[in-house]
This record gives structure tokens, sequence and C-alpha cells, in this order.
């Protein structure tokens, strides 16, 4: 996929992402969040930046000390 | 006690303990009998001596699983205590006794009783130089009640100049509860949470323990705590006949509390230092039964599952678990069958439960959060975030060592040390007494 300014086009299908609410699970934990996901193939974007960011915390907070 | 060799199994495990009486360094097992598994260590002066370490109401070898380095030759422990070169952990929480004067005189005291003594401020100053890890030690201010120091900010404030990541106060909290300017001046200073004891929900309880009524300057405690953004941990000692029926009372006050109340830390009580007697095998309060009463007495809303051994210690030295608390509801973030806890004692164990604790029992900014949108559906991973940045709620354990049951194998594993005079002793080993034959 490539990411431009204003939108996130889907490099297989070339269609624009929609964001779209999309569920994840870790260790038997499961949430939602809004992602921009492809409405041809599903596959979905996840940024460096939430990774790094909140993604991580959640890891942080299930994971056993 | 008397023992029927018929129900007698050896578990593979063998380790070292010490004489109760002449605190002589001996070898001992771990031994069912019956549903249960005892210490037992023979001193050739003072005879045979039992003691129960795990009531059956889990399998211990499992608990245990392969967190328990095996002995190689004789044990050095206790006696090159502070720390040598055998010691299986560095340090997690550095405690620093700032007096042995109390305003109380409990009927279990690990202090005991000893000679009135305090080190000035410039002393501990300079101490806490010699000591502190910039950004990473954990000093726990004890005593005696730590709050009888009137220099007490001055120490916190020390601590912090000193590069201390969390500045902890164990207190009995009733200058906390007596004195809010006092609790405002230390978290001027920068103290980070308060360990306070907090041995049940009615006053019969503390009349029998700590001699007099203590509830309601405990439950101001907490209030003048919250006021100043200090996270507040409950800590009960646990003795049987007295308290042990109230665990599910203290679980549901603390709960109501939070996020004033960081959560629980249970402790069985330990006969070292001052005790009103030594123990008899059934006054034994293992972590095994504390984890079923846990789940009898909050009718399963905390389950076994949700508590874990520890990673850092010995697994017989206690156990956590990890809570987000939404409206009055625990809801738990760990659960053994999900975890893997194989990898837990590797690199840096102390270091991980040393930010685990922090992380739960420091209170966040209220500016940074509070204010913060979202819903209470926890599976919105928004509301998740913010629900366990605030309302994060620990119920944690440990079962300290005395002369009868201390295990050489779980001493070596302590993370929780005491410095005295340039010395980083085991909490056990240095609060370690005999008992009279």
């Amino acid at each position: 996929m490539a990411e431009e300014t204003t939108k996130l086009i889907c490099c297989k299908c070339n269609k624009e992402l929609e964001m779209i609410k999309t569920d994840f699970s870790y260790l038997g934990h499961t949430f939602f969040t809004e992602l921009p996901r492809c409405p041809g193939c599903g596959n979905v974007y996840i940024s460096e930046e939430l990774v790094k960011s909140r993604i991580s915390e959640v890891e942080m907070q299930l994971e056993d000390k | 006690m008397k023992i029927n060799d018929m129900t007698v199994q050896k578990l593979p495990e063998n380790t070292w303990s010490l004489c109760p009486v002449c605190l002589r360094k001996i070898r001992a097992e771990r031994v069912h009998l019956g549903q249960k598994i005892i210490l037992r260590k023979n001193c050739p002066e003072h005879g045979m001596y039992e003691t129960t370490i795990w009531s059956g109401f889990q399998d211990m070898s499992e608990w245990i699983g392969t967190k328990e380095k095996p002995f190689e030759g004789v044990p050095p422990c206790p006696e090159s205590c502070g720390l040598c070169g055998d010691h299986l952990r560095s340090t997690c929480c550095i405690i620093y006794n700032v007096t042995n004067r109390c305003n109380l005189n409990c009927s279990f005291c690990l202090a005991g009783d000893t000679i009135e003594h305090e080190t000035s401020l410039e002393e501990i100053c300079k101490s806490f130089f010699s000591f502190i890890e910039k950004g990473k030690t954990l000093l726990q201010l004890s005593g005696g009640e730590p709050t009888l120091r009137d220099d007490l900010p001055q120490i916190v404030q020390a601590a912090r100049e000193a590069g201390a990541r969390y500045v902890q106060l164990n207190s009995n909290g009733i200058r906390l509860g007596e004195d809010p300017a006092f609790v405002r001046s230390l978290a001027e200073a920068g103290l980070s949470f308060v360990f306070m004891q907090f041995d049940g929900t009615n006053d019969d309880i503390y009349n029998s323990i700590r001699g007099k009524k203590l509830l309601k300057i405990k439950q101001q405690a907490i209030e003048n705590c919250a006021v100043c953004n200090i996270g507040v941990t409950l800590v009960p000692t646990l003795v049987r006949g007295i308290n042990i029926g109230d665990i599910g009372n203290i679980l549901r006050f603390a709960i109501a509390q939070s996020p004033k109340v960081r959560g629980v830390h249970f402790q069985p009580a330990t006969y070292t230092g001052r005790i009103p007697s030594t123990p008899t095998a059934s006054d034994r309060f293992t972590l095994d039964e504390l984890i079923h009463e846990i789940q009898h007495q909050t009718e399963g809303t905390i389950c076994a599952d949700h508590l874990l051994p520890s990673a850092c210690d010995h697994p017989l030295c206690g156990f956590h678990g990890d809570f987000i608390v939404n409206n009055n509801q625990i809801v738990s973030l760990l659960n053994r069958k999900n975890t893997n806890t194989a990898s837990c004692c590797n690199d840096d164990a102390s270091g991980k439960n040393r930010e685990f604790v922090g992380r739960r029992w420091e209170r966040p900014d209220p500016n940074k959060y509070e204010s913060s949108c979202c819903s209470n559906n926890l599976s919105d991973m928004e509301s998740f975030l913010k629900a366990a940045r605030i309302n994060g709620f620990t119920i944690t354990a440990m079962a300290f060592q005395d002369a009868g049951n201390i295990d050489l194998a779980r001493l070596r594993q302590c993370s929780l040390h005491v410095y005295d005079n340039g010395r980083t002793v085991p909490f056990c080993a240095y609060y370690l007494t005999a008992w009279k034959n």
C-alpha cells in the first residue's frame, strides 16, 4: 500500500482505504479500533506510529511482568 | 506433629533450611502428608521440626514449575548475606529503615523489640547517594513507623534528588490520617505511593492484632492521600482465627475505593521478630490456601487462574494478579491459561517486576488522563488504555519466611532487599530470629 498525504490507496486493488471498526485479539482479550481497510481485499493498514504507541501499550498492559 | 509414614511421599526436590532454634544450616525435604506438603528438617542438636508449606488446593509442583534452580553443593546462605555471587536476583525493591520508633505495639512485628535508634538526615542523604541507581531504584521507606519522623518529607526529597525512580512509604497510616498537611508535604517532596497496613474491615480485627481501633483513621488516610494523588495499596497481615474470614470484605472495600486504592498486598503472618507465640502446624496460612479463600470469598469473581506465581522471587514467596476496576467490577488482565510463564525468570526479572508494580501502584497525573474521552466499554482500545492507566488494580501476596519455614532455595531468589550500613540483605535473612526451644 502506498501512503499519500490525505488518503491511503491499496497497492493490490488500487482502491482507497476506508476507516472501519476492526477487531484484534491478544492473550485472550479482544479489542476494536478504527483502522483504514481496503474495501476490495480487506487488508488493513496499521501505521508504525500506532504500533509503537497504543498497540505496544496494549501489549504491555496485558503481558505478565 | 505425628507422621503416618504410609501417607508420606517424597517430592523430587530436596532443599536446605535452618534449625529454628540454633539457626544451624541443615538439609530439608518437602514431603506430602495427605493433601498437604510439609517442610521437614532434623537438627542433630534440637531434633525434628516440621511445618506446613502448602495446603493442597493446587498442585505445588505445577505452581513452582521450572522456576527453582537446584542447589550445587552447600548453599552459602544466609551467612554470606548481603548479596553474594550465588544470589540469583538483583534488587527489585530496597528497604531503608528510617526509624525503629513506633506508635503501635502490635502482637506481630517484624522489627521486634529493639533499642530506639534513628539515623540522622545527613547520614541518610549520604547513604542514598551510595546505593540509589538513577532512574531505576524503587526505595521503600520503612521502620518502625517512618511517619514519626518530622523530616520524612526531606528524606523523600533526598531520595528523589539521588535519582530514585519510585519512593514508597510503608506506614500504619495513623499520621497520614491525622495530619493532611504532612501528607501534602510528602506529595510535594515526591512520594510515589503508600503501602498501608490494613488488616480488615472491622475494629475487632485491629483490636486483636494492633491493640486499638484503627479503621476510621485508615479510611481518613486513604482520603488524605487521594487529595494529593498518592496511590495507596492496602497491606493486610493475615492471622488465622482473626481475619482470614475478612479477605473478601477487604477486597470489596479496596475495589470500591479504586482508583484511590491501587490494590491489596496480602501478607500471611510470619513468625519472626515480635510474635505472640511460635506457630503450631495449623497456624500456618499458605499461599494456595489464600488463593482458595480469595476465590471462595469473592464467589469466583476473582479466581485462582487470575493469580500467577511470582516470576521474580521464588514461586512459594508470592503471587500477583493484574486487574482493571470498571464500574465497581473487577476485570482480570492475566490468566494462567493464556500466559507464558516459562520465560519470566530470564533477563532482568527484578527490573520487570519493579516496572509492573510501579506502573500499577502509582497514580497517573490526573491532568493527563482524567479529562480524556471514552466509554466504559473495555473492548474499545482507547477506553481500555485509559482504564488500565487510571483504574489498574493489583492483588498480590508475599509470604515472608521465619525460622520455622525458611527455605534457602527461596531465600537465594529474593529480590526484596534491606539496606543496612552498606550491605544489601535479602529481606527474610535480615529479619530472621531464632525461636526458643
